[in-house]
């Protein structure tokens, strides 16, 4: 493992968060947290922000187009068939269609972002940076070469809340 | 969170656990020894499959008519069973996304049995229109692609087509929606496991998960968007279904009423095999802690209340029947189901589902876990002979008394939906075996919500 990560680890969720508060107020972040289950002052605190359910309201809207669009080359252009005198173009009984399709498409699309940006699929080989972090502990990862002169306010924050992982 | 801590419910996971207990002792069945019963209960299911799949091999071999249908009834135990699986297959969604919604935050405890007993149950519905055609190894004439034969399209305005959409759509969905809920359970037994193979398996599955904020940021957003849109799915899905009855001119079957009094039918028995499948994970795997007396009665009490929906339902097309003053509709009702030849299998469906779940009002039924479990079985039962009572009657008096005919299954039907109860156990068999029964990671974050443990709780504004 890399000689320039500092990982502190904690035992439950809110002396995670306190530790984390304090270290925002001096400044200090750290690069990235693991835990258990997804803490939302974590998730706020990193700044990160995800925009996967803009994306899926654009799959879905050109996924409906896409599908309406289909249903009415299929049934008016490509090979109109008479049924007993009503329209080629029963808009009405596509919709059945296209509703169902759609959710399809925006699952599987969504589903596809989310492995390309948060980078899980399968048969990724991962380097765990603490077993207990999908388990029972909250682990926070700094990189020694940016914390400057913050190093001993740091080190003094996660052995107040947690310790510090040799 | 001050709702948790109220009469109304009970502590959502008992015994005061660490979140290191809560991942062992859920973890615990697929690190222990397999059980006796486990293998006992296996061979038995695949031995129903295998005769199941005898069955099929007959059914394919000779065509349909190795089934004991006819001219008149050309719907028999296939299309029951089928509407019947499909209906049970709506809890798993139904469970995890409306409660989701609701914000009720037992369902952690619940969500993932229902959610893997829905994709096994889809599965064994979808096997029956599949067979029902006659020539399966056809089947794929049913996409929309561009062909030599025109190209001819499929009907678009069919029900049957928009049911095949809906119910293939509605498998991959949930069954990706399952799947994406236990990546991070398998990252947990990865890291947990001490043997290499396991390791190496559960390793894969996981698709590399640590847990790091990254990842827990989308997966959150993948959960709203996945949720929000399933919701509409899981009304949608079991509407369409129930087109394939109410668009067709049939006496029993052209009403209005069809699409919402399907939707809370598979709900309906969707939540009673549920409440079969969590009453055994206590009895078997002793997971009193996490599904606890309250979980239990939650159940029951949304139970007493669909069980309500339906008795209406059940009153409503008797009413409509009469005041429509169709005499072709009051024939079905009255003279066909209420009193008539297939009176058993009304009477059967009405006391199953509208009066015997109405026992869950007393709480002493509530406890009692064999009592429990017994009702979910009768429901389940119940809902069967309601889709048999939809299916078979409609089509089996019609508006020509010249074409009346009545039907009883082939062995070799009876033989096909043995089958597929096989293949449900034994689904939900290595489903207990080797996947999480309970969601780790979801449980874990609602154990916050049990009484505080230590004195920090208090500043970091969680009350």
């Amino acid at each position: 493992m890399n000689n320039n990560l500092l990982i502190g680890v904690f035992p439950d969720e809110d002396r995670l968060v306190e530790a984390f508060e304090k270290m925002a107020s001096k400044g200090i972040k750290p690069v990235e947290v693991y835990t258990p289950y997804p803490v939302h002052e974590i998730l706020e605190g990193m700044g990160k922000k995800t925009r996967i359910s803009h994306a899926a309201f654009f799959y879905g809207l050109f996924g409906a187009l896409g599908v309406l669009g289909f249903l009415y080359y299929a049934a008016v252009i490509s090979w109109p068939l008479n049924f007993g005198g009503k329209p080629f173009n029963t808009f009405p009984s596509f919709i059945v269609v296209a509703l169902v399709a759609t959710i399809l498409i925006v699952t599987l699309l969504t589903l596809f972002t989310f492995s390309a940006r948060a980078q899980i699929y399968p048969g990724k080989v991962v380097e765990v940076v603490h077993p207990g972090a999908t388990d029972d502990k909250f682990v926070m990862v700094f990189d020694k070469t940016r914390l400057g002169d913050n190093e001993t306010v740091l080190l003094q924050i996660i052995s107040e809340y947690g310790e510090i992982e040799k | 969170m001050l709702m948790y801590k109220t009469e109304i419910r009970g502590p959502l996971i008992a015994g005061d656990k660490s979140l290191k207990q809560i991942s062992e002792e859920i973890i615990a069945p697929i690190e222990a020894k397999t059980p006796w019963w486990w293998w006992g209960a296996f061979l038995t299911s695949l031995g129903m499959l295998g005769f199941g799949l005898y069955c099929m091999y007959l059914t394919v071999n000779s065509g349909i008519g190795a089934w004991g249908l006819n001219n008149t009834i050309g719907w028999g135990w296939a299309i029951v069973n089928f509407v019947w699986w499909i209906g049970i297959g709506h809890a798993g969604t139904a469970f995890s996304i409306f409660l989701l919604i609701l914000r009720q935050k037992w369902r952690t405890a619940i969500n993932r049995a229902a959610e893997a007993m829905t994709v096994v149950a889809v599965m064994c519905a979808a096997l029956f229109p599949l067979l029902h055609m006659g020539r399966p190894w056809l089947f794929f004439f049913i996409f929309p692609y561009p062909n030599t034969r025109g190209p001819l399209w499929v009907n678009f305005n069919s029900p049957l087509f928009w049911d095949f959409v809906a119910i293939s759509a509605y498998l991959l969905i949930s069954a990706s929606f399952w799947y994406f809920g236990m990546v991070p359970d398998f990252a947990t037994i990865r890291d947990k496991a001490k043997s290499k193979i396991k390791k190496a398996v559960y390793g894969f599955f996981a698709f590399g998960w640590t847990g790091s904020s990254r990842e827990w940021l989308r997966y959150e957003g993948l959960s709203f968007v996945l949720g929000g849109i399933a919701a509409v799915l899981v009304v949608s899905v079991h509407s369409i279904v129930s087109t394939d009855f109410a668009v067709s001119v049939e006496p029993g079957w052209h009403t209005t009423i069809f699409p919402p009094y399907f939707v809370v039918g598979a709900i309906f028995s969707g939540f009673a095999m549920v409440l079969t499948l969590v009453t055994l994970m206590r009895a078997l795997y002793k997971m009193n802690d996490f599904v606890t007396n309250s979980h239990i009665d939650a159940v029951c009490r949304i139970l007493i209340f669909i069980s309500l929906i339906m008795g209406t339902a059940y009153l409503t097309e008797i009413f409509i029947a009469w005041y429509s003053g169709s005499e072709y509709e009051m024939y079905m009702i009255f003279h066909t189901r209420i009193f008539g030849e297939y009176a058993f299998q009304f009477w059967a469906m009405f006391i199953a589902n509208a009066l015997v779940p109405q026992l869950f009002w007393f709480k002493a039924v509530r406890r009692r876990l064999w009592v429990v479990f017994l009702i979910s079985i009768i429901i389940n039962i119940g809902m069967w002979f309601e889709r048999f009572n939809i299916v078979i009657t409609s089509l089996s008096r019609d508006y020509l008394p010249a074409n009346w005919a009545n039907y009883s299954p082939s062995w070799i039907e009876v033989g096909v939906f043995t089958g597929t109860l096989g293949l449900f156990i034994a689904g939900v068999l290595l489903f207990f075996r080797f996947i999480p029964m309970i969601a780790i990671s979801e449980i874990k974050s609602v154990a916050k919500y049990n009484e505080p443990r230590h004195d920090h709780l208090k500043h970091s504004g969680h009350e």
